[in-house]
């Protein structure tokens, strides 16, 4: 699903030059369940957003299902996002002027879908996340956890076919992180991909994969089924 | 989507109070001054454009160029009319109108006699009038109504005044300063307020010759030049105004001759015209209303800069909603139209608020400027137009940058709260949207000093007369007896000082002038000289200055003149060499010697220079009686002068007017625009101030962390409020720089048109900076104090 080669992305100021990604080669099947970990400012977030194209690279080649997505222009890599890729963050990133329903009901609506079909599908993902009850609700009127169960609902709502995590349970006690981390197995099981950046070996151990970064290129990756 | 824009946008101005009551209220309150000034502009635009043949209406005006001396009058001698009826073709219709204000209207046939004086006066027309202008008629037959001596149309207004009714008012019998009966044959609707025919009362040409038996000679009356004496003409279709102003000028050359010939000139006025051109009778400059329009765009313009300043700064505040939107993959334009919505939102509240506050100060507007302005939305098309264009241009103007920054965030920088000044297009852009807002504020403020400078220069400089406790009373009847018993009476009054009968005080908007014949010469001067008819009491009354011979000796009629100094000097002379000259004015026959000269006076307003004058007796042209008193008798006097008055004219409506009330209507277009420029420019700074406020107030957010680490490596209090002085005092001096010259050129050519002016000096220029400075220091001052004062282990806390 994923396979880049080479990429590279180098951060420029007036007098200093910091090299994020330095020529870095990964591959993503799909269905798989991959984790990145590695230290602070090693890169692992410069990926991601390569990844979930947020960013550009400056070199090497990133070709997502089949399609050289590298050198797209804004407008293409928002399109392809918004049909491909779902995010879910550590600070969950939920808009604080929406309601939860609202805040699902968002990709839906950028995706163009009519508001009949959005009011099911928005319904039927708060329902298997068990967070229909709180559907009016404002996200600062939501626990951290029921924040991040409305995000991950948010990165699902449109099926998408990658998941893009980045420490998803780095604001969350352990009860409702390992509810978190159920979940995006579960997603995972049903076929969807998902790379997962993470500090936390207990997280990594639910994926697959660990792929381990230092100063912008792998070092290791231990395979774990 | 569009649902979820408004949503969403709602909810944002719901939960950010303050941010959007300064944009409401600014907007508010620059959309209402927009509108008002439209309406304004609308309203003089609309002057007699309801007649259905206004393009091929005119006025025949009259133009003197003899030598280096020209004058223009709206008025002509009443043959040319005639002439342009009998010997020419261009016209479909011709219609004199001869005219005279203030009239005495009395009915004498009702079983109580009543008297209205009637300052819009009476109207001697020809039939064709109301077939050259369309004025409906309620009541009468258009065709014969004034076809007939002695017959009137009045206005419905009128009719309910007099009568009770339109109907009762028909065939009733109304009689104009004492003398001619007539008979109402018909009744006009009331006269719409957007004409500048403002007499109520029309009555038949032929009666003229009862009034003024010069004017109606249509045979001998072709060298005078009354200003109310009008002439309308209706072209034909396909006839150019180059044909109409040929066949005038052949009515000259049939009709003049010499010198005369030569200088006079008459040309027809398009009625579109009458009401803004100054060199005729209109009392509307189009440079005011440009003037005005300036300044809306001037308020529009701010309440917009104080938007965008105040969006792109808070757009820092959503930075986190912009970048999920941008993950979940909205397009840039989806975002920019997301901004416009929230300005449309904004922006409709404020013009709903701003139609609203704009319809309830019309009233107070149209008194403050004597117009009667109507301000309906649904029943206005142009309007209903420009409303909603300037409702989109404002949301476009202020949503449009603001737009285009929040939509091009870079998610990654925007989610993790990275967005810098920098991103949202750094200070130097709301660095230069305060100089613009400082510098339109300044430029207003120099507007309303210089203005206010010169009407108080206008009103308090030294006319070269006296014109403090000096009332004016009107002489009605002038004859002999009755004026000498008249002045008796009021000398016996204790507190009167001084009482002197005359055709118009010193300085008057009504004046006579004639050509002036020096020593023997058979031809006139190239000039023509102000004439003031009055006795010998005048000068001292008004203490004018003999700088040379004496006063003239008591007469009823001219047997010397006294003259003033610009007399004298435009005929190269020195005022003792014209002492036992003689000079004639009125014509070549009435030659008598010059016995003194007076120092010179304003005898018009400052607008005009001093004019040669001539002084002389000629007590059947006097139409007031000037009471020079004491005011410490002001109580007494001012009854005394009623009772006597109508005692002494029991057929006339008594008034009274102080002098110094009466020139200061000269300036009162001055002063109405001197109000308008101090209301908008309160406004102006006040908007300014509303953006001012919300960007310190911001300044104060993001410098949380800076002022807490400055306060904990030892800085003041001042030092601290270094931080925000220097920088607004710096934006503050760039804003001068660039208003100082743009408000002295405009103002200087404001001041071009006063003959006697202020000078333009630094002083108004340190005035109108200081003000600025004082005004940026109260707004930004408890904000910044504020900020200093704050704990800096909480605010490094907070950061």
């Amino acid at each position: 699903m994923i396979k880049i080669t080479n990429l590279e992305k180098i951060y420029r100021t007036e007098e200093v030059e910091t090299i994020a990604l330095n020529k870095l080669t990964i591959d993503v099947k799909e269905g798989e369940f991959v984790a990145i970990m590695g230290p602070s400012g090693c890169g692992k977030s410069t990926l991601l957003n390569i990844l979930g194209l947020l960013d550009d690279p400056d070199g090497g080649s990133f070709i997502f299902n089949g399609v050289e997505v590298a050198h797209f222009n804004e407008r293409k890599r928002a399109d392809m996002r918004k049909h491909n890729i779902g995010f879910v963050f550590q600070s969950f990133n939920l808009i604080d002027e929406l309601t939860v329903f609202e805040n699902v009901e968002l990709p839906l609506i950028y995706t163009g879908v009519k508001p009949a079909d959005r009011k099911k599908r928005v319904e039927e993902v708060l329902d298997k996340m068990q967070i229909m009850h709180r559907r009016n609700h404002y996200p600062q009127q939501l626990s951290g956890g029921q924040q991040q169960r409305v995000a991950v609902a948010r990165a699902v709502v449109n099926n998408p076919k990658l998941i893009l995590a980045d420490e998803p349970t780095g604001n969350l006690d352990s009860s409702n992180g390992n509810e978190v981390m159920e979940l995006l197995t579960d997603l995972n099981e049903q076929g969807t991909t998902i790379v997962m950046v993470t500090h936390s070996e207990h997280d990594a151990r639910f994926s697959h994969r660990i792929i381990r970064m230092l100063d912008g290129t792998t070092v290791t990756e231990n395979i774990l089924i | 989507m569009i649902k979820n824009y408004f949503k969403i946008a709602w909810r944002n101005l719901t939960r950010n109070r303050a941010y959007t009551i300064i944009n409401v209220l600014g907007l508010t309150l620059g959309v209402a001054c927009c509108i008002l000034i439209y309406t304004l502009i609308m309203h003089h635009l609309s002057f007699d454009n309801f007649h259905n043949n206004k393009d091929r209406i005119y006025r025949v005006v009259s133009e003197y160029h003899d030598g280096d001396e020209s004058g223009y009058n709206q008025g002509l001698p009443s043959p040319v009319g005639k002439a342009i009826r009998n010997t020419t073709t261009f016209a479909e219709q011709v219609a004199r109108v001869i005219s005279f204000d203030n009239e005495l209207i009395s009915l004498p046939k009702e079983k109580e006699v009543k008297k209205f004086q009637e300052p819009s006066g009476v109207a001697f027309v020809e039939p064709a009038f109301f077939s050259i202008l369309n004025f409906p008629l309620v009541m009468g037959n258009q065709s014969t109504m004034l076809s007939s001596p002695n017959t009137a149309v009045i206005t419905q207004k009128l009719a309910k005044k007099y009568f009770g009714s339109e109907e009762a008012a028909m065939n009733k019998t109304i009689r104009v300063e004492n003398k001619t009966d007539f008979i109402i044959t018909g009744v006009l609707k009331d006269l719409p307020n957007n004409t500048d025919r403002h007499q109520e009362i029309y009555v038949s040409y032929a009666n003229l010759k009862d009034y003024s038996e010069w004017m109606a000679d249509d045979a001998n009356a072709w060298h005078g030049t009354y200003s109310e004496c009008h002439c309308f003409v209706l072209l034909k279709k396909g006839v150019t105004t180059a044909t109409a102003n040929a066949a005038l000028a052949q009515i000259v050359k049939n009709n003049y001759e010499g010198r005369e010939a030569k200088a006079r000139k008459y040309t027809v006025q398009p009625l579109a015209d009458i009401h803004f051109d100054t060199k005729y009778d209109a009392n509307t400059d189009k440079k005011y209303l440009w003037a005005l329009a300036f300044i809306a765009v001037f308020l529009i313009t701010t309440a917009c800069v104080n938007f965008i300043n105040l969006a792109t700064a808070q757009a820092l505040n959503r930075s986190k909603e912009i970048g999920i939107r941008k993950v979940l993959g909205s397009m840039r334009s989806q975002l920019f139209w997301q901004f416009i919505a929230e300005t449309f939102i904004i922006t409709f509240f404020a013009f709903c608020l701003a139609y609203w506050i704009a319809k309830m100060t019309v009233p107070y507007l149209n008194s403050l400027l004597h117009v009667e302005m109507e301000l309906t939305f649904f029943r206005n098309y142009q309007l209903l137009l420009f409303l909603p264009l300037l409702l989109l241009a404002v949301v476009f103007l202020s949503g449009s940058y603001p737009g285009l920054v929040l939509a091009r965030f870079q998610p990654v920088l925007a989610l993790k709260s990275k967005l810098s000044q920098k991103h949202i297009g750094g200070f130097s852009l709301r660095r230069i949207l305060v100089i613009t807002q400082f510098a339109i504020s300044q430029m207003l403020i120099i507007g309303a000093i210089v203005i206010a400078s010169q009407m108080h220069y206008s009103q308090n400089a030294d006319m070269g007369f006296t014109k403090d406790a000096i009332v004016i009373l009107p002489v009605p009847d002038t004859t002999k007896v009755k004026m000498n018993n008249m002045r008796d009476r009021l000398s016996s009054l204790a507190g009167v000082e001084k009482i002197s009968h005359g055709f118009s005080p010193p300085a008057a908007q009504s004046n006579n002038s004639s050509g002036a014949f020096y020593n023997n010469n058979p031809e006139p001067e190239h000039w023509s000289a102000n004439q003031k008819t009055a006795d010998n009491d005048y000068i001292n009354t008004f203490g004018l200055q003999l700088i040379a011979g004496r006063n003239y000796v008591p007469s009823d009629t001219a047997k010397e003149y006294v003259v003033n100094e610009t007399f004298v000097k435009n005929l190269g002379l020195q005022p003792k060499d014209i002492l036992g000259k003689n000079i004639s004015v009125n014509g070549p026959n009435h030659r008598f010697p010059v016995v003194g000269v007076v120092k010179d006076f304003y005898n018009l307003s400052f607008h005009s220079k001093i004019e040669p004058l001539v002084i002389y007796p000629d007590y059947g042209r006097y139409q007031n009686c000037a009471i020079k008193m004491n005011m410490n008798n002001i109580k007494s006097l001012l009854p005394a002068f009623e009772k006597i008055w109508n005692e002494e004219y029991p057929d006339y409506v008594y008034s009274y007017e102080f002098l110094d009330d009466k020139i200061n209507k000269f300036y009162e277009l001055d002063v109405m625009m001197l109000r308008l420029i101090q209301i908008f420019t309160g406004i102006a700074v006040f908007i300014g101030c509303l953006g001012l406020y919300g960007l310190v107030s911001f300044m104060a957010v993001r410098k949380t962390k800076e002022i807490g680490v400055r306060k904990v490596l030892g800085a003041s209090v001042p030092n601290i409020l270094w931080i925000f002085g220097k920088e607004f005092s710096k934006l503050l001096l760039i804003a001068f720089v660039i208003s100082a010259p743009i408000g002295w050129w405009t103002m200087h050519k404001y001041l071009e048109d006063f003959v006697y002016r202020i000078n333009i000096g630094a002083g108004i220029f340190m005035l109108s900076i200081l003000a600025t400075f004082a005004i940026a220091v109260v707004t930004v001052g408890y904000r910044s104090a504020r900020a200093a004062l704050a704990n800096p282990v909480k605010s490094l806390r907070t950061e």
